[in-house]
């Protein structure tokens, strides 16, 4: 229970085990464990980082979403729309031809008409003619009877 | 002393295993058991240290390296609630102080007598195995934060410690002409203060330490040396002592280190005007 020369030992050991335990063992887990618990919160950081912009681009998704709704909308109406008119365009581009069609045929019709008229009406002159030549022999001038029976055709198949 | 020695009893189990260097002076002696159990334990926590060096992982950490670092952090902490400024040198100070000791005295709950037979067998007479019962130990740690508080205390703030020791607190409570007279007053109150730190750290640890031996020895001599009953009643007092004591060194363990850091602290306490 003396203080002696082991005092002075004691604190050789003392200082010497607080410069060993500072270089080998306090320093480098002190520098271990702060490195860490900055990772740790820099992944904490980088994870709430994260998440906001998670919530941010699923916003985002859900707003272009709606926007690319509403245009889909609009654009099958307009499309509609569209067809539409188109198809009224069509049904009355066909009603016009259609009218066109059938009065040029009426037309021709008509004029095939006047025509198969005309050559009747020469024919059946013809054949008068022919019939009253054999009728009367051919005492008659041909002539003068032609035109008499011209008249006579003219004047009764003018209302046939 | 040495004829103290051959005496039995509790005396006689209070020896160190003594080198003389100069008979005639009892400055120059050296207690062998007391430095070579230190540098057992020293050797010991260097070679862990070296060892645990080896195999840090920077990822989540298993075995010897969580639990030091529960240490590490646990005395980080208190470092840290106690210190106003960042001084790299505190923590691992008192993360040595702290493990140092403990593991000191640790060695205690060993029985008593048995470091003491087995230095017998080596043809030593008398061995002590826990250096914390030995004064000089923690008179030399003591001493050491004392004389690192005193080199912050002169060097952070100078005059300030100085005009502290001279004037705080009687000197500025007299009117001027008096001041003279009181100032030396003051200085050995003052001093008195201040070397009661490191007289009140070291015994503290000293006197624990020591007096849980001394229980021990007591238990053994009262107890085990009679019949039967009283051996296992000796046996049984002996291994609650041993928790208890085992408690009471960790606890000495952790007031040495906290004081240290409050001392310390005290001295990087920036000067309030």
């Amino acid at each position: 229970m003396s203080i002696d020369l082991t005092f002075i030992g004691q604190i050789v050991v003392f200082l010497t085990l607080v410069y060993l335990m500072k270089k080998h063992l306090y320093g480098p887990m002190s520098e271990l464990m702060e490195t860490r618990s900055k990772k740790i919160a820099e992944g904490l950081a980088a994870a709430d980082a994260g998440l906001d912009a998670k919530a941010r681009a699923e916003a985002e998704i859900a707003e272009q979403l709606k926007d690319a709704r509403s245009k889909a909308a609009e654009i099958v109406a307009s499309a509609e729309r569209r067809a539409a008119e188109i198809s009224e365009e069509a049904v009355n581009r066909s009603r016009t031809e259609a009218e066109g069609i059938i009065d040029a045929a009426r037309e021709e019709v008509n004029a095939e008409l006047g025509r198969a008229r005309q050559a009747l009406r020469n024919e059946v002159a013809d054949i008068a003619l022919i019939a009253a030549e054999r009728v009367i022999e051919s005492e008659l001038d041909a002539k003068r009877h032609a035109e008499l029976i011209d008249g006579i055709v003219s004047n009764g198949f003018g209302h046939a | 002393m040495a004829e103290q020695g051959h005496e039995g009893g509790i005396a006689g189990h209070l020896h160190y295993w003594t080198l003389k260097i100069d008979e005639s002076n009892p400055f120059m002696q050296i207690h062998l058991d007391t430095m070579l159990v230190t540098l057992v334990v020293a050797g010991g926590m260097f070679a862990f240290a070296l060892w645990l060096k080896g195999k840090l992982v920077a990822g989540a950490p298993t075995g010897a390296q969580n639990f030091m670092e529960s240490v590490v952090g646990f005395v980080d902490d208190t470092v840290k609630d106690n210190f106003p400024v960042n001084n790299p040198l505190i923590a691992p100070l008192a993360f040595t102080i702290f493990t140092f000791i403990a593991l000191v005295n640790t060695i205690d709950v060993l029985p008593a007598f048995l470091l003491g037979h087995v230095a017998g067998l080596f043809g030593v007479e008398h061995f002590r195995p826990v250096p914390t019962n030995d004064l000089n130990l923690p008179a030399a740690m003591a001493v050491s934060v004392f004389i690192l508080v005193l080199y912050y205390e002169f060097k952070l703030k100078p005059v300030h410690f100085c005009k502290e020791l001279l004037f705080e607190p009687f000197t500025n409570l007299v009117p001027g002409f008096l001041k003279p007279v009181v100032m030396p007053i003051n200085l050995i109150l003052k001093l008195v203060e201040e070397f009661a730190k490191p007289l009140s750290l070291s015994f503290r640890l000293f006197g624990n330490m020591f007096a849980g031996e001394v229980i021990f020895l007591l238990i053994a001599f009262l107890l085990l040396s009679g019949g039967p009953v009283s051996m296992a009643a000796g046996f049984v007092v002996g291994l609650g002592w041993s928790m208890f004591h085992l408690f009471i060194g960790l606890l000495q363990a952790f007031i040495f280190m906290i004081l240290t850091v409050v001392y310390l602290s005290i001295a990087h306490q920036p000067v309030e005007h």
